[in-house]
């Protein structure tokens, strides 16, 4: 007999034996969790039957559960395709619960600050199982997030659905776009690498500019922590990224979804006449409802989509990871996060104020206040001919600049410098100098030239003898062999190991070898304005047991230069640099890099 | 067709999900298995980029004074040399002559003790002549192979660079705490100034993390040592002279009424007019250039002259053999040395080594051995030099 004031467990058993009593227990415990759906409600449900008892009970998790009280208990059937949504918006909120789980794991193992945070992320990578695939994970989530939240701005855009009474639901989407991209934008620093400062350090240069100069300085000085990223910044943007912003992104999340919530999705523009807002009125014969096929859809969604970052993650993505962050060192062609690359493409433009900053904060101030400006009652497409024309054109105008910030464009580079920043740079962007993925043992020790592969007909030993013979004054106004000028660097500036030069044939069983040094001469035969004369020279050495030395020569005759560019005389040729007595000064251009056998450049 | 959902039926939904959780889970699993061989591969790669690094920073930190291949020059000891990595090449020779000194000293101690009988002192002294005629047995051959070594400095009995300065530690802590901290030294060993810090932690120029890249860099000169590696070696590590002989010394000249050296300092023409009265003796200008039998110039220096100088084959300074004759031929038909004898060149190549750089050559030599010759050192040597025709 039971002490309770109710039948207790073993009352149940003793009255409806064991089986029965456990069944009982378990289902009473399944209802209580789901708020409202016991095992044959949930089995009815999934096996997409019609409820069988009344009142319907997949209503009442909507009711009394805390989770599904957020979530409406149907949608109409027009909303639940693939279009007019594409789901972005349900991926975006999924996002950032993917983006907080995978980044509190990597919080673990982190520290924020210039001494420890590299050697923390090398020892996610050698000493944590799974941090790579964690770091990976939240890195191209990151990336993944900011592209989808923005096709999610675009498409309510083009659906017209921040129209009436949705305007300020678009005006707390724009500001969670916002809110997105500086949250990627501080967990770039964090790696504390050479392409995190860099990229971050660009980025952080349009703060300085806001004018008037006293806020510009201590605008920077705020977010940076000091004229320049250090200790300080690091810690503002770890702080940044893993407490305001967030805490930011969940407020303005819950607001967002909440006014979605109030006025309902809005249905395909055809669907509802010029002016009606229907959402909110579904016929019984369009509800779908939540339990069980908008639940099993958005799972399929999460699913998926994990499934794809998973594998992308596994076999065909690493985030980037370059050497140790040196302010000292400016790699050539940093460039900005890609999704601020526009910006760095609009300041090629002119004025880095307006450009930089007026320009942006005029757009986004446009794009804010444009429900209120728009306020034509149509969503139609026909009749809204502007606002999409408007749209193709930002998206254009926007990809053409990103293009700009790139690089390639705008940037005057000296051809030595890229040829050989070509042919050397370290892993940047998942690219690499040509030179490194050459296998290890097709890097023969020797001296290699691009006249071996150039259309000029003489021999090497031709050549050998004419780079020992042949004097030329040099950028400083010595008069001396080709030779003897290029060993006077090699031995004295970049301390190589060599008495003198003797160019050799690359050798047959070194083909990857062969065709960088085919692409190295191709490359100074495009820049034959700028490099008159020029041949290339790669000097192997081998250093250490299991590392070689590559130095990288490139020697040309001196032609003017103005604006990056070479003074072409009346014909058409560039015109040469001479000395006092007429003869054409030569240059040249070494650098050299260490290549380790187990680098990891290659596969072999 | 955009319209619908992408699977109708509640079924394929579920199916689908379900497959890609339990793929993930699987992919995970899979993953998981992986992450050792993984992590290895990363450590493996990343160990050699650090490799890589820091020797980027060897060439351009550290190569003017520990030598392009770390072989050592004029201001810096070999890095790359069987010494710093404590390879003995004569374990057993060691090991034995190690014991026998022990020995030695224990019946030396033995011997001064008032209580030792006669009879027991005839028996020591007859070990300790078995003893001094075993070591002399098991130390020539050893010396007679590495010879070319111990002329620049090497003790083979005292292989271990770790061992010499006492360093508890590893090879690799002992590099990379010199790194952090550099070396204090005196001129007396090294002219030119010890090592300056290198980390920023102690006011240089580099980063906790370069200095372990220079660190792999500089410990992957760890290899199976040959000979041949011990006699590339150009510098070895100088140990600070002991002071108690020279000062006795000293103490003797002055006793005896006799004059102490002074500096030449680096006044040329004094020099030579000065030369004019002593006679050089080529024997021991041989034995200053060479640094053999410990010959050291009047105030202790060891010269060191034939680490940068070999005798044949250009290294960080130009070859001993011939150089008169170059010097005749060569060096005083350059215009800018138009009115200079030899001996003026010599004297001046010497002492104020800057003042003209052969070609092809760089500005490595110190300048302060007018501080560490007297006249009599000068002249053995010039006399010495004379000798290379």
């Amino acid at each position: 007999m039971s002490v309770l004031p109710f039948p207790s467990f073993l009352d149940d058993v003793k009255e409806k034996g064991l089986k029965r009593a456990v069944f009982e227990l378990v289902d009473e415990s399944v209802e209580r969790l789901t708020a409202g759906m016991n095992i044959q409600d949930v089995r009815e449900a999934l096996r997409g039957e019609a409820p069988s008892r009344k009142p319907n009970p997949r209503l009442q998790p909507h009711a009394d559960g805390f989770w599904l009280h957020m979530r409406p208990s149907y949608f109409h059937s027009d909303m639940t395709g693939l279009y007019p949504t594409f789901r972005l918006g349900w991926l975006s909120t999924y996002f950032v619960f993917f983006e907080t789980i995978t980044g509190i794991l990597l919080m673990v193992w982190y520290t924020p600050s210039p001494e420890v945070a590299y050697h923390d992320m090398i020892n996610m990578l050698t000493n944590v199982p799974l941090g790579q695939l964690m770091r990976d994970l939240h890195r191209l989530g990151a990336e993944a997030m900011v592209l989808i939240v923005a096709l999610h701005m675009v498409r309510t855009w083009v659906t017209g659905s921040y129209k009436k009474p949705r305007q300020f639901t678009w005006f707390t989407g724009l500001i969670l776009l916002v809110i997105t991209g500086f949250l990627s934008f501080t967990g770039y620093l964090l790696p504390w690498d050479q392409l995190a400062l860099w990229a971050v350090t660009i980025g952080a240069s349009m703060i300085e500019a806001t004018p008037p100069p006293v806020v510009g300085e201590n605008l920077n000085l705020l977010i940076r922590g000091g004229p320049e990223i250090g200790a300080n910044g690091l810690l503002r943007f770890y702080l940044l990224h893993v407490l305001a912003l967030p805490a930011l992104l969940f407020v303005f999340t819950g607001v967002h979804y909440y006014k979605v919530i109030v006025h309902g999705h809005s249905l395909p523009p055809q669907k509802e006449n010029i002016g009606e807002d229907t959402a909110k009125r579904v016929p019984l014969d369009r509800r779908v409802y939540f339990i069980p096929d908008v639940l099993t859809s958005e799972l399929l969604w999460v699913g998926v989509t994990t499934l794809i970052l998973v594998v992308l993650c596994i076999w065909f993505y690493d985030a980037p990871l370059e050497h140790h962050a040196d302010p000292q060192v400016t790699p050539l062609g940093t460039t900005a996060p890609w999704y601020f690359l526009w910006i760095q493409g609009a300041l090629k433009l002119g004025d880095k104020v307006f450009w930089g900053l007026i320009f942006p904060g005029a757009l986004l101030g446009v794009m804010a206040v444009w429900p209120y400006i728009d306020v034509t009652p149509s969503r139609r497409y026909a009749h809204r001919r502007f606002a999409l024309t408007l749209i193709l054109l930002l998206i254009s105008f926007v990809t053409i600049l990103s293009y700009m910030g790139l690089p390639e464009f705008g940037v005057v580079t000296a051809p030595d410098t890229s040829i050989i920043h070509e042919l050397t740079y370290p892993p940047a962007h998942n690219h690499m100098g040509k030179l490194l993925p050459v296998p290890y043992d097709q890097l023969v020790p020797g001296m290699y030239t691009t006249r071996e592969f150039s259309d000029e007909a003489t021999s090497l030993s031709d050549f050998n003898q004419e780079i020992e013979t042949l004097m030329a004054p040099t950028a400083d106004g010595r008069m001396q062999s080709i030779e003897a000028n290029l060993l006077d660097e090699l031995q004295n500036q970049d301390y190589l190991v060599v008495t003198n030069l003797n160019f050799v044939p690359v050798p047959g069983d070194a083909p990857a070898l062969r065709s960088v040094m085919e692409e190295f001469a191709a490359m100074i035969k495009k820049h034959d304005k700028e490099l008159v004369n020029a041949w290339g020279g790669i000097i192997i050495t081998q250093n250490q047991a299991d590392l070689k030395r590559v130095d990288v020569i490139v020697s040309w005759d001196t032609v003017e230069i103005d604006n990056g560019r070479p003074v072409l005389d009346a014909d058409g040729s560039p015109v040469l640099v001479r000395d006092a007595n007429g003869n054409v000064v030569r240059s040249q251009n070494i650098q050299h890099i260490f290549i380790h056998r187990d680098g990891g450049y290659f596969s072999n | 067709m955009l319209q619908g959902m992408i699977f109708p039926k509640i079924e394929n939904r579920i199916l689908v999900g379900v497959l890609s959780f339990v793929t993930i889970m699987v992919l995970l699993g899979w993953a998981a298995i992986n992450e050792g061989g993984r992590m290895a591969a990363f450590e493996q790669t990343f160990h050699a980029r650090s490799i890589e690094q820091g020797a980027a920073l060897f060439t351009s930190n550290c190569s003017t004074c520990h030598g392009s291949d770390g072989l050592g020059g004029a201001k810096g000891p070999a890095l790359n040399n069987p010494q710093l990595f404590g390879y003995d090449f004569f374990p057993e020779v060691t090991k034995e002559i190690g014991a026998l000194r022990t020995e030695k000293t224990d019946l030396q101690n033995e011997a001064s003790r008032p209580d030792t009988t006669p009879e027991r002192l005839a028996e020591i002294d007859t070990r300790l002549a078995e003893i001094d005629a075993r070591i002399e047995e098991l130390d020539a051959p050893r010396r007679q192979q590495l010879q070319a070594a111990i002329d620049r400095g090497y003790d083979p009995q005292r292989p271990s660079r770790l061992q010499n300065v006492g360093w508890a530690g590893t090879t690799e802590s002992f590099v990379l705490t010199t790194l952090i901290h550099g070396r204090p030294v005196s001129n007396n060993y090294w002219s030119g100034g010890g090592m300056v810090a290198w980390s920023q932690t102690a006011g240089g120029p580099l980063r906790m993390d370069q200095l372990e890249d220079l660190t792999a860099y500089i410990m992957n000169w760890q290899r199976a040592w040959t000979l041949e590696d011990l006699f590339a070696v150009k510098q070895f590590a100088i140990e600070p002279v002991d002071p108690t002989p020279l000062r006795a010394q000293i103490e003797q000249l002055q006793a005896s009424g006799g004059v102490i050296p002074e500096p030449v300092g680096t006044n040329v023409r004094d020099i030579v007019a000065q030369l004019a009265e002593v006679t050089g003796d080529p024997a021991r200008g041989d034995a200053l250039y060479h640094g053999t039998d410990g010959a050291r110039s009047f105030n202790g220096t060891a010269l060191g002259c034939s680490t940068c100088h070999l005798p044949e084959g250009v290294a960080v300074g130009p070859q001993t053999g011939g150089t008169y004759t170059r010097v005749l031929n060569e060096r005083l038909n350059d215009p800018a040395l138009a009115s200079y004898t030899p001996e003026q060149y010599l004297v001046e190549s010497i002492v104020l080594p800057n003042n003209y750089i052969v070609p092809g050559f760089q500005g490595l030599m110190i300048a302060n051995f007018g501080q560490n010759l007297s006249i009599q050192d000068l002249a053995d040597l010039l006399a010495y030099l004379e000798t290379q025709q």
